[in-house]
């Protein structure tokens, strides 16, 4: 197995020693950066289409996401460096009046992977702290996660709110409760059932 | 046959004519009795009216105390956020972010801290005025779900890092589940259901390793002192369900996105009794009537009556309108009114009720007020609501107004048409020349009578 394969599958199982030391390696080799972000972000892809698929669950997702991760730490200087930066941005956060933040993490974890930078504004985020971010970051995309069936409807107010500040922002919503009839209803672009449904929704909305 | 000894039976697994049902009255209580959760939750004196409230609403077989899985981790040292339309969230996690963590850190579970006095006061209080008729429920949280509270999520890791300490934490978790079950078994709770939404999250092997000693440890306890146990989980458990089966409990019982025929053939081959799993918010919560009467009804024939009771996935919304429970439920209790709705409700998606004609309201000289009732002679709540109104509409009529009431049943389809078009979301509500204006609670006779005599003016409704 090339040190590339097997660092893909370093990140799909979770090895984040057998990760970090692989990145280093490589680095001392010379390997283009480039090369080893695409070989994390596809370890990162199979973790989200197994976990999609029901083969994995959200401890086996935690674990690779701390290999991508710790693996980040060392690559992302040096991708500074030769110019390469994630081409999209995304906001994300836990609607107002809600506290759950495992599902939002998971998608944020599952959206760096893919190499995507992220703007996480944590749990109990009020609809103009949403705009406010979105603004400022220029974020194609703002994605917001509820628990709970009576925070759903900050989900309602944030996509009007970010609708009257003038912002084409794309958005998506997710979360236990939460139903692609719901997202049609309060005219949000996108529903995702899991994280890795939320991965390739993000992809698709940022490339069309 | 009384609905406790429907539900006893139904958890042992034997045939019970109709199905057992029992709908999940948590916050929701508050809700019913016109209290915010934080003032409904922190009360026996409340939990214990909602849940007489809830008896004669929703004509249950059994009730839960409390539905609230923070209350030991609230006495462990978890902090919690209070809300008014749902039970606390924890925010903190006393175990988290320390390395040197471990199971011993976990104290006993101090009886006489937290609302641990006031769930054991109102159950005393629900045996003596509903323990002859109804099954009480002791809720407690399950061993995974309070390592979380407790370690927040960091268990996730540290059940590849740390794996000998994570199985001590969910053992000391079961302690702490046992001194729950004990202290609801001692105050006179018929069923414990051990609630674990948090193992939704994890794999087979994962729940078999962290979870089932844990778990078992709890079910022997209580199947030791006498008592009944279910296995319940919130969340999408399909690939846990086996594991689930199992453990030593005697029920499990399922959230919403469970294939019940699937569980049935599963609860049979290992002998437990299952329960669920009415959909929560886009039926019970946001449906209409009718979607709820067709979601029971086919809940009903997929599960059938033996070994089963039906209830909502989990803990009923907060705001979830009384009417529709109602409804769902009585398909339950009542395999007449299951039947006759079936015939009525056809396979129409989105009924209008077209058939159903309300009054032609403008045209009427007299004011009418229409009740919306479960059925004044069974439900006291309505029995109450409709006396208020007679009672003032007989005395604007000695003063020479025309006042005519009348009240429709949700029994019938009449009543549920009545309901739909006139927009009520509560049973009972009094409408006004077609406007509910008094929903769920009853209203004081001098407001009651200057409302009906405001319309009357209005329109000169005069004898």
């Amino acid at each position: 197995m090339s040190e590339l394969a097997e660092l893909t599958e370093s990140i799909k199982n979770g090895k984040r020693k057998i990760a970090v030391k692989i990145v280093t390696e490589e680095l001392e080799k010379n390997t283009d950066a480039g090369e080893l972000l695409a070989a994390l972000v596809e370890g990162m892809d199979i973790v989200g289409q197994r976990f999609k698929n029901n083969e994995i669950f959200v401890p086996e997702v935690l674990i690779a996401a701390r290999a991508m991760k710790e693996s980040m730490t060392i690559l992302e200087p040096i991708l500074v460096t030769a110019g390469i930066k994630p081409e999209h941005k995304v906001v994300i956060g836990t609607v107002k009046g809600d506290l759950h933040d495992i599902g939002k993490n998971l998608v944020a974890m599952m959206l760096k992977g893919a190499n995507f930078e992220v703007i996480d504004l944590g749990s109990d985020v009020a609809p103009d702290a949403f705009v406010k971010a979105a603004q400022e970051s220029g974020a194609e995309i703002v994605a917001m996660s509820a628990l709970l069936t009576t925070t759903m409807p900050s989900m309602r107010e944030t996509v009007e709110a970010l609708k009257a500040a003038g912002l084409s922002t794309k958005t998506m919503i997710g979360g236990a409760p939460v139903t692609r009839q719901y997202a049609e209803e309060i005219g949000a672009t996108g529903f995702a059932a899991d994280a890795a449904t939320a991965v390739d929704m993000v992809r698709d909305l940022v490339s069309a | 046959m009384t609905g406790k000894e429907l539900i006893l039976k139904a958890v042992r697994g034997e045939e019970t004519g109709r199905p057992a049902w029992m709908p999940f009255v948590g916050a929701h209580g508050g809700f019913m009795i016109g209290k915010g959760a934080t003032e409904y939750m922190k009360s026996a004196a409340l939990t214990v009216e909602a849940m007489k409230k809830a008896k004669e609403m929703y004509k249950p077989d059994g009730l839960p105390i409390m539905f609230d899985l923070q209350m030991e981790a609230e006495v462990l040292g978890c902090d919690l956020h209070w809300t008014d339309d749902g039970p606390p969230s924890v925010t903190s996690h006393p175990l988290e972010g320390n390395d040197d963590w471990s199971a011993d850190q976990v104290p006993d579970l101090d009886l006489s801290a937290g609302r641990w006095p006031v769930a054991m006061e109102a159950v005393r209080l629900a045996k003596k005025e509903l323990g002859d008729e109804i099954a009480l429920y002791g809720l407690i949280c399950g061993p995974f779900t309070l390592a979380l509270h407790l370690l927040g999520n960091d268990i996730f890791l540290e059940m590849f890092d740390e794996e000998e300490k994570v199985e001590a934490l969910t053992m000391r978790c079961a302690d702490i589940a046992i001194a729950a079950a004990g202290a609801y078994i001692d105050n006179g709770c018929d069923v414990i259901a051990v609630v674990d939404p948090m193992v939704s999250q994890i794999s087979p092997d994962h729940f078999a390793q962290f979870v089932t000693p844990a778990m078992n440890k709890v079910f022997d306890y209580i199947r030791s002192r006498g008592s009944l146990s279910s296995c319940f989980v919130c969340g999408d458990v399909t690939r846990n369900l086996e594991v689930m089966l199992e453990t030593t409990c005697d029920n499990v019982s399922v959230d919403e996105q469970i294939d019940m025929a699937n569980l049935r053939v599963l609860a049979g081959k290992y002998g437990k009794s299952f329960g669920g799993n009415l959909h929560l918010t886009t039926v019970l919560l946001m449906g209409t009537i009718a979607d709820c009467q067709r979601e029971a009804i086919g809940c009903i024939e997929t599960c059938g009556t033996k070994g089963f009771i039906m209830s909502p996935g989990c803990d009923l919304p907060y705001d979830t309108p009384p009417a529709n429970v109602a409804a769902a439920g009585l398909m339950a209790v009542d395999p007449e009114q299951m039947k006759q709705v079936k015939e009525t409700l056809g396979d129409a998606e989105n009924d209008t009720y077209d058939d159903v004609i309300i009054p032609d309201y403008a045209n009427e000289n007299a004011v009418l007020v229409d009740l919306i009732t479960l059925d004044s002679e069974s439900c006291a709540p309505c029995t109450y609501m409709t006396d208020a109104a007679n009672r003032a509409a007989a005395a604007l009529t000695a003063e020479g107004y025309d006042i005519k009431v009348k009240e429709y049943k949700i029994r019938t389809r009449q009543g549920v048409g009545m309901l739909v078009k006139l927009g009520a979301k509560n049973i009972p509500t009094i409408c006004i020349e077609g406007v509910p204006t008094f929903e769920s609670l009853i209203p004081e006779q001098p407001k009651l009578i200057a409302a009906i005599r405001e319309v009357a003016d209005k329109k000169g409704a005069r004898k």
